[in-house]
């Protein structure tokens, strides 16, 4: 940089200011690599330990990852195309698991059926508590924010935390403060074993739910003329608008997908745990949104592969023994990690920087 | 209009509202709890309820005027209650025994200070607390800084409930709790001070004064209000929310005056939190659930975000509503019509539908700010940051 | 030498993601004189004014104000060392009163922190009100009502919220004073008001004037250099006549088509 002879004042004073920013962002750089590189180590090390336990845990990991990642795109859909955290999504999450119990095993008995009478009532609760949850979703942004869009910033999102209250005690009224439960639904016979630990049907079939779920939904966003309209929208809602897309309904769009996914997701839970109960939504939503934040808010593919990440601490954390903080810590772990994501990453793993301040 | 002078009425009203409220242990005990007993709080309810409302005038600072939304007050309630718990109990009877004006016998086992000065420590660490978790996140735009706010708040009564073995550490006694908490009084500092007086003079206070401490306390809060809302700093609370990057360009710190209403704002919560448990005699992590942050919130939203008085009013009719007005609603109802109903149960559900209501029906509150109801009466303006950032 | 220079750029660069905003732009001002930057939309204008206030870091290059180098210096500083600004869009605090929104722009003079304002003492009560009254001048210098001044910003009409915005630049008590855009949405005859008051403001407060237009009557008419940008890159800088005569300048800025 040239400096000129008359700038010899300001430039004496240069180095140390100049420089604060890029030591801070070395010194983040670095200690973020050591931490990584810690984790790695330990990860390693209880692998070497034992290596059933850690590959069962992995496993567990993706299965709950699962849950997290459908919970999680609800998030990144909304708040990329209306800048809002829709706090009542993951209590639309929970009405998607009641849901999914009233009709599966209230009303049609599924822990009395077996075999392809089972796979079919799995397969209707799943569609009603999909429809259920996309209705749902659709119908608290028609009422709650529709009429807040250009507020300030701060009344959707305040809006959002008692539509949350709402949701979740609504459930207390209808089901009970208590958990509903069942017996278990797919047989938890080991489908393998590693070394000695199983995997039974009950995990394999979240995945089996999850994945073709995922991979239609990367289909309906990027092909279908919804779905563009979407993107649309989230890009500039005004040059949007410009072109004729109807933006009231590309946001309905993007609530309704957001809640049959999280709908899907709280079938998926029910029939992993048996069971459900009103305040289901605000950890795993948390959770989830912590996954969107992680993946970079916005970005569909990012809030899935935060979702499995979350899904991998939680398990490695309360399932590994070697040096593992344990269960008790779980929730500080990953609102500590959310934190330093916001503060130093804030576009996360696959976001882009953006423009202005944030 | 910037606060005129009130009128003769309005200083006449509130003459009339403060003498009510400092005369009500004694309107109750007479007067009150005969005829009205059903519907109105007793003293040490009425205490909880001022308490309360402390928090939420304290939370003002905070949502009101800064504009930082902060779902993790109940951090600082934490804080100041466990502050009340080291230095006013036996949780540190290992170190010994300090006892330094608190109300228990000399020689008694752990720390025990005047409860006054618990009350100020609490304050004291709860606003370093709040510096402490502002430093590194208010500079994060609105949503973000709600999101890890809320995350404090879950993590600090998850540290709190693992506390009893930090590295064999018994800080906070985990989920149990801490109990045995020394109450509010003098001990033996008024004896010292007037041999004539009987030497348990004061020595520990009854519900009254409890009631009468919280009263101060809502008067200290709503002062500090007042005088800080008509100030440099006032102003550049309320520039930072209207207009982040305008108040910077004006020459506001934006980081050392969103760190400023974060810290007085925690102060009061701690001190809050303090009081509740030197009245409670005892305190534990299921006391901080995201609900208490909700339900403070509730009372800025209601009362009408940025006006004290509002806020005042709304904490107080919140904080009634929770503690006296369900139950008193739900027993009423259930002896109409021979039911069996829990009402109070639903308070959440019924919290949240209010919270709805009134950010889409009456979004400036109860009492709204003159300010608050410029702002969001008229069509707000598109935001235009940096029209020029991403060149086209 | 630095005395002459209030502004002393050197090869500012700016870069969002990949995309360049400002390409290794030197630029200088001279103490007391009134520049304009001018350029097509998305030329970089503002985004320089961002760096220059310092509400951007420059991705790299220095900035040298009134002899210091103010890169990496927070906003407020750098408006604490003499450098104040209007916005594109007005950007005044709508629910406060046009007094109070002058009374912001004094932050970095007044002193009264929070236990001078919780104690009320005898220097933050003068200081106050001193202030008030600071601010009233300005107010009116600028031209605004004395029965606006009591008015929410929000409320103001559209050409008082530009003189409330100008006053609460000046509170800041700048050397240097940044406007852009500011005789958007203002008739001929506001405009030609406009110029004028620049013209006073510059000799009666000692000011260096920087600013962003469009218009180039006003360009022409109150400027005594002026600097192009187009696509980040500064294509142009002279006197008003040699810009305007510039080749580039006009194919980038007036389109290809020569203006009669």
């Amino acid at each position: 940089m040239g400096t000129g002879v008359g700038t010899a004042a300001a430039s004496s004073r240069r180095p140390i200011l100049a420089l604060v920013p890029r030591i801070r962002s070395r010194a983040v750089t670095a200690l973020g690599i050591l931490l990584l590189g810690l984790v790695a180590f330990w990860l390693v090390e209880n692998a070497v330990h034992d290596i059933g336990q850690f590959g069962l845990v992995t496993l567990n990991g993706i299965t709950n990852g699962s849950i997290y990642a459908l919970v999680a795109i609800g998030y990144t859909l909304v708040y990329g195309i209306l800048e809002l955290i829709n706090f009542a999504h993951g209590d639309v999450f929970s009405w998607g698991a009641m849901i999914a119990y009233s009709v599966a095993i209230s009303w049609l008995g599924a822990d009395n059926h077996s075999g392809i009478e089972l796979f079919g009532i799995l397969a209707v609760a799943l569609l009603c508590a999909g429809a259920f949850c996309a209705t749902l979703n659709v119908a608290v942004e028609r009422v709650a924010y529709r009429r807040l869009r250009n507020a300030p910033r701060l009344a959707p999102l305040i809006t959002a935390i008692g539509m949350s209250f709402v949701l979740s005690n609504a459930i207390a009224v209808v089901y009970g403060f208590n958990y509903v439960s069942s017996e278990p639904l797919l047989s938890r016979r080991a489908l393998f074993t590693i070394e000695g630990q199983s995997y039974g049907w009950d995990k394999l079939i979240v995945l089996l739910i999850t994945v073709p779920t995922l991979m239609s939904l990367m289909v309906v966003v990027k092909r279908t003329r919804w779905g563009k309209a979407m993107r649309a929208t989230a890009q500039n809602r005004d040059a949007a608008r410009l072109m004729g897309i109807d933006v009231d309904r590309a946001i309905a769009f993007a609530f309704g997908i957001g809640g049959a996914l999280a709908g899907i997701g709280g079938f998926v839970y029910l029939v992993y745990f048996t069971q459900g109960r009103f305040d289901l939504g605000f950890q795993i939503g948390l959770f989830a949104f912590t996954a969107a934040v992680l993946g970079g808010i916005g970005n569909i593919l990012g809030a899935a592969l935060g979702g499995y990440l979350i899904g991998f601490i939680e398990n490695y954390n309360s399932g590994l023994t070697w040096h593992a903080p344990g269960p008790s810590w779980t929730e500080s772990l990953i609102f500590i990690l959310l934190i330093l994501i916001l503060v130093f990453r804030p576009h996360g793993l696959l976001g882009e920087e953006l423009s202005t301040r944030s | 209009m910037p606060p005129a002078t009130r009128t003769r009425l309005e200083r006449a009203l509130l003459a009339v509202c403060f003498c009510t409220l400092a005369l009500y242990p004694w309107l109750y005990s007479n007067y009150l709890s005969t005829t009205l007993t059903q519907w109105l709080p007793d003293t040490s309810t009425a205490f909880v309820i001022l308490a309360f409302t402390v928090m939420g005038l304290g939370l003002n600072f905070v949502v009101g005027y800064a504009g930082l939304l902060d779902l993790g007050y109940v951090a600082f309630f934490a804080a100041g209650a466990y502050v009340a718990g080291w230095l006013a109990s036996e949780q540190f009877a290992n170190a010994g025994s300090v006892v330094f004006g608190g109300t228990v016998l000399p020689k008694t086992p752990g720390i025990h200070l005047s409860p006054w000065l618990v009350l100020l420590a609490a304050a004291l660490f709860s606003a370093l607390l709040g510096v402490v978790i502002g430093v590194p996140t208010l500079r994060l735009r609105g949503d973000y800084l709600a999101i890890v706010t809320l995350g404090f708040g879950e993590i600090i009564p998850q540290f709190v409930r693992n506390g009893d073995n930090l590295g064999g550490f018994n800080l906070t006694n985990g989920a149990f709790g801490m109990n045995g908490i020394d109450g509010l009084g003098f001990g033996n500092t008024v004896h010292h001070a007037i041999h004539t007086l009987p030497s348990n003079f004061l020595n520990e206070l009854d519900s009254r004064w409890y009631y009468w401490t919280a009263l101060a306390l809502v008067v200290v809060t709503i002062v500090t209000s007042l005088l800080l809302r008509d100030s440099r700093l006032g102003r550049a609370w309320i520039a930072i929310r209207e207009d982040e990057d305008a108040a910077a360009a004006m020459g506001v710190p934006l980081m050392r005056t969103k760190t400023l209403s974060y810290a007085i704002g925690a102060f009061f919560g701690g001190a809050a939190g303090a009081m509740i448990t030197l009245q409670a005699g005892a305190t534990s992590p299921d006391a901080f659930s995201l609900q208490v942050s909700i339900f403070v919130l509730c009372m800025v939203i209601l009362g009408g975000i940025g006006n004290v008085w509002g806020v005042t009013l709304g904490g107080i009719l919140l904080a009634y509503v929770n503690y006296k007005g369900l139950f008193a609603a739900g027993n009423t109802f259930n002896s109409t019509f021979g039911t069996n109903v829990d009402i109070s149960q639903y308070a959440y559900l019924i919290y949240g539908v209010a919270i709805v209501l009134f950010m889409l029906v009456r979004p400036e509150g109860l009492i709204p700010s003159a300010r608050r109801r410029a702002e969001l009466v008229e069509e707000p303006e598109e935001e235009n940051v940096g029209a020029e950032a991403s060149p086209a | 030498m630095t005395a002459e220079l209030l502004v002393d750029a050197r090869a500012i660069r700016k870069e969002f993601g990949g995309l360049v905003a400002c390409n290794d732009i030197d630029f200088t001002v001279e103490r007391g004189a009134i520049v304009s930057l001018i350029g097509p939309n998305g030329a970089g204008k503002t985004t320089f004014f961002n760096m220059l206030t310092g509400a951007y870091t420059p991705t790299s290059g220095e900035i040298v104000f009134d002899g210091r180098d103010i890169v990496g210096l927070p906003q407020h500083k750098i408006t604490a060392l003499g450098i104040g600004r209007t916005f594109q869009n007005i950007r005044l605090f709508g629910a406060m009163t046009a007094l109070e929104n002058v009374l912001v722009g004094m932050h970095s003079r007044l002193r009264s922190g929070l236990f001078r304002s919780l104690a009320r003492t005898p220097l933050q009560r003068r200081e106050e009100k001193d202030g008030r009254a600071q601010a009233r001048e300005l107010l009116a210098y600028c031209g605004l009502s004395p029965r606006a001044e009591q008015q929410y910003a929000r409320h103001l009409a559209y050409g008082d919220q530009r003189r409330v915005e100008v006053a609460r630049a000046l509170a800041t008590n700048p050397k240097l004073l940044l406007l852009d855009e500011p005789t958007a949405g203002m008739n001929p005859k506001e405009t030609i008001a406009f110029v004028d008051f620049v013209r006073k403001a510059r000799e009666e407060r000692g000011l260096t004037v920087l600013l962003i237009e469009h218009d180039m009557r006003v360009v022409v008419e109150v400027s005594e250099r002026v600097t192009v940008l187009d696509y980040g890159e500064k294509i142009a800088e002279g006197t008003p006549d040699e810009v305007t005569a510039d080749e580039r300048v006009r194919s980038a800025y007036l389109g290809t088509k020569p203006v009669s």
